[in-house]
């Protein structure tokens, strides 16, 4: 075998023995990589006994429910400015393991879920149904935020600041480009 | 059976069968601005008042939870407004980021979160934070 070969041989088997999803770690504070099995369920039904079907069919907070009890929000998910509502929602009353980030902040623990499976003995899915969905009901934009119907409704009546008739300064020729 | 062992037994049963305990809530009255949740906690931009105000509509847009920020940094997670029943990407969320507000609620506190069930909002201030002209617009600056 020549030495290209068993250099190969080492890459792929390295390859095969990695997991094929790692969260990545953003720096933040209070912040550790995690993977989380649990029980997919809406945050008020677990809380108040609120149970609509379907967790809500994507109208409500979901959360997991691990084997130990421990109700965890999941609140951020992989795609800018989205939460991971529709990647969940399938999961409904189901078990599911995510991989990503646990914010355990003195004042609030969150979760960003960044890839997720069914079953363990599944490969890992990227958490990105919320640009799916969107561009189902909206078409393709390059930033989904800026041109999607409720945004531009409410900053077209308050402005960028909230606050009607407070608006930027005209943007520099440099920096309008 | 002893005495002992039928209290045992007796416990076994009772802890075999007991429904998990229901989250103990509170009446609260709390006063502070409506944040993106994320973005705020994270520390990841600057994320209070005007500044972050387009942020954070396209979060609350994007299903990020909203949360009450108050004067002394706790964080209430809003899981209802009033009457509203959906709590992710709900206009009637989206059109009050960044305000300052006073709301009564229930306030239920589970595995390091604070969960807020608004029974009614008692003022409402508008957007009043006033930040953009020390952070711009966050996170882009337009």
């Amino acid at each position: 075998m020549s030495r290209i070969a068993i250099a190969a041989a080492f890459v792929s088997a390295a390859l095969a023995a990695a997991p094929l999803r790692a969260a990545e770690a953003w720096g933040i504070e209070h912040e550790k990589t995690v993977v989380i099995t649990g029980r997919v369920v809406d945050l008020v039904c677990a809380l108040k006994g609120d149970c609509p079907p379907d967790c809500g069919a994507g109208k409500r907070q979901l959360g997991l429910v691990t084997p130990e009890g421990q109700l965890r929000a999941m609140v951020k998910g992989p795609v800018e400015f989205a939460g991971p509502v529709r990647d969940l929602l399938p999961f409904c009353g189901k078990s599911v393991q995510i991989d990503g980030l646990i914010i355990e902040n003195p004042a609030i623990t969150l979760v960003m879920i960044q890839n997720l499976r069914g079953k363990t003995d599944q490969p890992y899915e990227w958490a990105g149904a919320f640009s799916k969905d969107w561009e189902a009901r909206n078409g393709k934009a390059d930033e989904w935020f800026r041109a999607d119907p409720l945004v531009k409704e409410v900053i077209g009546a308050d402005g960028v600041y909230g606050i009607k008739g407070l608006v930027p300064p005209p943007l520099a020729p440099a920096a309008a480009k | 059976m002893t005495k002992r062992k039928a209290l045992a037994a007796a416990l076994l049963a009772c802890s075999a069968f007991a429904a998990p305990a229901a989250a103990q809530s509170s009446r609260v009255q709390i006063k502070g601005e409506l944040v993106d949740t994320w973005c705020s906690v994270t520390g990841i931009m600057f994320a209070l008042g005007t500044a972050h105000h387009q942020c954070a509509v396209w979060c609350a847009v994007g299903g990020i939870p909203v949360s009450i920020k108050d004067k002394d940094g706790n964080y209430f997670m809003v899981l209802r407004i009033e009457e509203a029943e959906s709590n992710s990407a709900n206009p009637r969320y989206v059109k009050i980021q960044s305000h300052e507000v006073s709301v009564d609620g229930e306030l239920i506190e589970r595995d390091g979160v604070k969960y807020l069930f608004v029974t009614k909002v008692l003022d409402d201030q508008g957007v009043v934070n006033l930040t953009h002209a020390d952070n711009g617009i966050q996170p882009f600056g337009n």
